[in-house]
Formats: C-alpha cells, sequence, structure tokens
C-alpha cells in the first residue's frame, strides 16, 4: 500500500530497522537505526514491532505528501516537524489523512528525527533487512518522486498507554560520552591519553553514518598509527596519522590498520547520533562494569516505557 | 611463555583475541581454526565473530553473558582450536584483462620494479593469492602472498574512484575491489566477475583459506565473464 510521495527528500533520508547484524565475516557492517531509543519507541506508539522499519530523517527539507489515512508517530531529535504547516506534536500516535504533507522545518534539538507509519514501511531487504547501507548498494537515500509504501496495518489499533512526556531525551551535548579505553592504549603516550579525555573535540562537517571525523588537539602516537588491519567494534575511535579521532559508527567498515584509542560505550551511542557536525563532544574513561550497568539500565528503561505505552504501565 | 594469545575488551560487546603479531599463513591458521570452533560451540550470548589477518573479534551480548566467564571459554577453546584439522581451501582461477583502461598503473608497476610490463603480469598472475580474511567493506578479501619482488608503495594521492573488479597491489599487499571505491592502490588489471552481490547469501564468494589466482586473459575473454559468479571459476 501506497504511504507517502516524497516531494522533498531533505537532506538525508534512509530507510532503516534494526539493521543486519551477523555479516562482519562477510566484510557488512550491521548498519540500521542509529538513535535506537527513539526509533524503537516510534514504532511501539503506533503499535508495530520495535524494529520495524522507519525513516530516519537527517536535518531538514523532508517533505511527504500521506497517499493514504495512515496514523504516524515521529520521534528523535526536534526538527520542527508539521502537519499541513501546523506543529506536529512528537512522541504520539498521530492520525493524518490522506492529502495531507509532512515536512521537517528546521532544527531545533538533536540531529536525528524518526518518522514512523501503522503497518511500517515496506522496501527492499538485503540480507534480512531493509536498512539503506548505500556503500554496500543496499538501497539508496529517498529522491523527490519516490513512492513509499507501506505494510497494510490491517485494523490494528493504536496503544492505550503515554509515552511519559519526562522520559523524553534531553538531546543534551554537555555530558561527556563515556568509553572504554583500548585496545591500543598503550600505542599513545601517556600526553596522549590525556589530550584525548581532557580537550573537546568538533564534530566536523565530513561526518556521516559511517563514521564522525572529529576536530581539535592532535593525540600523541607513541610509535605510529599503523596496525595490521583488525576488526573493528561499533563505537571505535580510531586515531591516523594526523593525531585527529574518528569514531567509527553504524555504516563503518568493519576492518581497519589503525590504532584505536577507546571505544564509546553502547548505552551512549544514542546520544552520540543526536549529535552534529559542527558541535562539540567529550569523553571520560569508564570502566567495562559501569558499561554494561549502563547499558542494563537502558534495557529497563525501555522495557518500562515500551509497558507504559502498551497501557500496563 | 609466549605473550600470544592475548585477549582484551574491543568496546563492551566486543573482545579481540590477538595472536603473534604479524602477517603469517601459521598465524592466519590459529585465527581461523578458532573462529572455527567458536562458531561450532553456537553459545548463547555470542552474536557474531569476525576472524582477520591475526585477531578475531568476539562480539557478544553483555546481558546473556558476561565478559569473565567468556574470557575463560575463550582461553579453552583456543587450546581446542589446536587439535582441529581446518577444510582445505579452494583454488578460484578468475578471468583478468592486465594493463591498458583497465590497468592504469601497470607502467608505473613496472617502472618502480625495474620489471617489463609483461614480467609484472607473468610473476602476478602466477601467483596463488591466498584470502587471509573479508572484510572492510562490501566483502573486501585481503591477500597475501605477493612476490617481494613487487613490493611498490601506495599512490600518493589516491584516485577517488575505481571501478569494481579491478585488481592492484600496494605495500606488499594485494586486493580486487568489490565495488567501486576511492583507492591508494595501483591497478594493473581488472575482473568482470562478479565479487559482491548484496542480493545473496552469501554476498561473498571468497572465504578464509581459499586461494585467487588472476589468469590473464584477453579483455573480450575477460568482458564474457561479466555478471558470473566466482564460483564458476573453480
Amino acid at each position: 500500500m501506497r504511504a507517502f510521495e516524497v516531494l522533498n527528500p531533505g537532506v538525508f533520508t534512509t530507510i532503516q530497522d534494526l539493521g543486519r547484524p551477523g555479516y562482519m565475516k562477510y566484510g557488512i557492517p550491521a548498519s540500521g537505526i542509529a538513535d535506537r531509543f527513539s526509533g524503537q519507541v516510534a514504532n511501539l506508539l503506533v503499535g508495530n514491532p520495535p524494529g520495524a522499519a522507519l525513516l530516519e530523517v537527517t536535518l531538514f527539507r523532508l517533505e511527504l505528501l500521506a497517499l493514504n489515512d495512515l496514523v504516524i508517530a515521529v520521534t528523535g531529535g526536534n526538527l520542527s516537524p508539521t502537519v499541513n504547516r501546523d506543529p506536529l506534536p512528537m512522541w504520539q500516535a498521530l492520525p493524518i489523512q490522506k492529502g495531507d504533507r509532512v515536512a521537517f522545518r528546521a532544527r531545533k534539538k538533536g540531529f536525528r528525527a524518526y518518522l514512523t507509519v501503522q503497518g511500517g514501511f515496506s522496501g527492499q531487504e538485503f540480507l534480512g533487512s531493509r536498512s539503506v547501507f548505500v556503500r554496500g548498494l543496499m538501497g539508496t537515500p529517498l529522491q523527490a518522486g519516490n513512492i513509499l509504501e507501506f505494510e497494510d496495518p490491517e485494523g490494528k489499533s493504536i496503544p492505550q498507554g503515554n509515552f511519559p512526556q519526562e522520559m523524553i531525551p534531553s538531546f543534551s551535548i554537555l555530558n561527556p560520552l563515556r568509553v572504554i579505553l583500548g585496545p591500543q592504549e598503550e600505542r599513545f603516550s601517556p600526553k596522549g591519553i590525556e589530550t584525548f579525555l581532557t580537550s573537546e573535540y568538533r564534530v566536523s562537517s565530513q561526518s556521516d553514518r559511517m563514521g564522525y571525523r572529529l576536530e581539535g588537539l592532535a593525540i600523541e602516537h607513541l610509535q605510529g598509527a599503523d596496525i595490521i588491519s583488525e576488526p573493528i567494534s561499533r563505537g571505535a575511535i580510531q586515531v591516523p596519522g594526523d593525531g585527529l579521532p574518528i569514531i567509527l559508527l553504524w555504516d563503518a567498515q568493519v576492518s581497519g590498520g589503525y590504532v584505536k584509542i577507546a571505544n564509546v560505550i553502547t548505552a551512549d551511542l544514542d546520544r552520540l547520533a543526536q549529535i552534529m557536525p559542527g558541535q562539540s563532544l567529550r569523553f571520560q574513561s569508564a570502566t567495562l562494569e559501569e558499561a554494561h550497568l549502563a547499558w542494563r539500565m537502558e534495557i529497563l528503561r525501555f522495557e518500562r516505557i515500551k509497558r507504559a505505552i502498551e497501557g500496563h504501565g | 611463555m609466549s605473550k600470544w594469545p592475548k585477549i582484551c575488551p574491543s568496546g563492551d560487546r566486543g573482545i579481540l583475541v590477538e595472536f603473534e603479531n604479524r602477517i603469517d599463513p601459521e598465524v592466519n591458521r590459529s585465527v581461523r581454526s578458532l573462529a572455527l570452533t567458536i562458531e561450532s560451540e553456537n553459545l548463547p550470548g555470542i552474536n557474531e565473530i569476525l576472524p582477520a589477518y591475526r585477531t578475531l573479534l568476539v562480539a557478544y551480548d553483555p546481558l546473556k553473558i558476561e565478559y569473565r566467564p567468556l574470557v575463560e571459554k575463550i582461553n579453552f577453546w583456543i587450546k581446542k582450536a589446536k587439535t582441529i584439522d581446518l577444510p582445505p581451501g579452494r583454488i578460484f582461477r578468475l578471468p583478468t584483462v592486465y594493463g591498458g583502461a583497465h590497468g592504469p598503473d601497470l607502467k608505473m608497476v613496472a617502472e618502480t620494479t625495474h620489471l617489463s610490463q609483461a614480467e609484472v603480469i607473468r610473476v602476478f598472475s602466477e601467483t596463488r593469492f591466498m584470502v587471509y580474511f573479508i572484510g572492510f567493506i562490501c566483502g573486501l578479501a585481503y591477500l597475501g602472498g605477493l612476490p617481494e619482488i613487487l613490493r611498490v608503495p601506495r599512490l600518493a594521492t589516491p584516485r577517488t574512484l575505481v571501478p569494481g573488479g579491478s585488481v592492484g597491489l600496494a605495500g606488499g599487499q594485494a586486493n580486487a575491489i568489490t565495488t567501486d571505491q576511492p583507492s591508494g592502490f595501483n591497478y594493473i588489471g581488472r575482473t568482470f566477475v562478479n565479487l559482491y552481490d548484496p542480493l545473496l547469501f552469501p554476498p561473498v564468494p571468497f572465504l578464509s583459506g581459499d586461494e585467487i589466482q588472476f589468469m590473464p586473459v584477453t579483455e573480450e575473454e575477460a568482458l564474457r565473464a561479466q555478471g558470473k559468479q566466482a564460483v564458476d571459476f573453480l
């Protein structure tokens, strides 16, 4: 069934779901929704499974024309979404009608918004996922004139509960991103590690779903930046010869030959997804135990919200 | 006692197992044996693994298995892996057109190595390259076995776009890139065999331990392989 016609594709809009983990050994990154909390909540609000395919909207200018009566939800960064020029209330299910226009007009907070439709978007599956991964020839960003299809929700009802408004993420860029040092922290001088953990880094304009290039003080190596190519985990921070860190993210290569000073913890990746080029960030060292505890708290928070939305709160 | 293998965290969902710090078929065999052992164990909580040249990443779910018990298991598997036999690799012989528009750097490689272009093609195409692992992006095979005589540096300025199937070398390594992309390698030829297909499973024809030979053919013959799968050239 037809959901939308793309009037303006915006800066960079892709279909994403929870990605395709499991194909690293074929040289394929998992991809998927960058801010997984916001994306999954959007799906829950309209009664979809949390991993249904949705639109990841980057910045603004996306404009869609509804080709059917739909139930949608918009979450994530506040990019001033509107319906027919009126503000579109975020973080709730919203029925719209055939002929309505949904647009994203200006960034207020965050960097990526999520728009889902009850039933979930259709789209070509690659290795079991609809996540667009441009460099892997798995789909393309939206283009003007595209018709977006969705799966028939077949009389599905809207969940009765509400998303607790106080749980909307603040997308603050003030808190440092927590990292686990390594695996090659011994390849940096103590001064280099200190530079990394105490200075502020600006996200370069050359940043995308593959990785964030950072600008700031160069990090001092001890014996060069090269290693024999090895696997890369999501959130790994490699430091090439120029000393400027690169955080490798959702669509990054799965292996590489630069030393890695640290790795952003999983619980902080959603927040990172909402930091935009030009903004600054800091790093803070965490232990493995702290990282795992933070992740457990994230899962508990999500379960609580799921119950609230489903009306069992 | 040797300090290898070494085990350390790689972020909060990964464990990196490191074997001796060199690119070597024997070291790589240890990596592959461990990969096979872990895969056959099928332990809940291990999401996936990526074996590389001398390292292996175990991606795990910390809510299902904790770090320390998993490290203990990995230590046990390292011992167990020493006793298993690896399946033999296959040999792919891919038709490759060398030089001209398909190998823009052949002339420069010949000059750098003080060989004739025909000699470069002969030495390169007689080499049976071993696939150490599949990684980078879109199923790139990391190849080993390039003869020392063909050692050339990377391009000073990487090309912004090299067509998929291009066969090249740099810094003691060789590769055949699977899709159009930027690269600093010296490309001396091109194969038109399909090396990556996101709609197929598996999307990449090679496995670590396989061997690849880039057989010199005419342009006409190379083009006849267009759209064919690599398994047609075993």
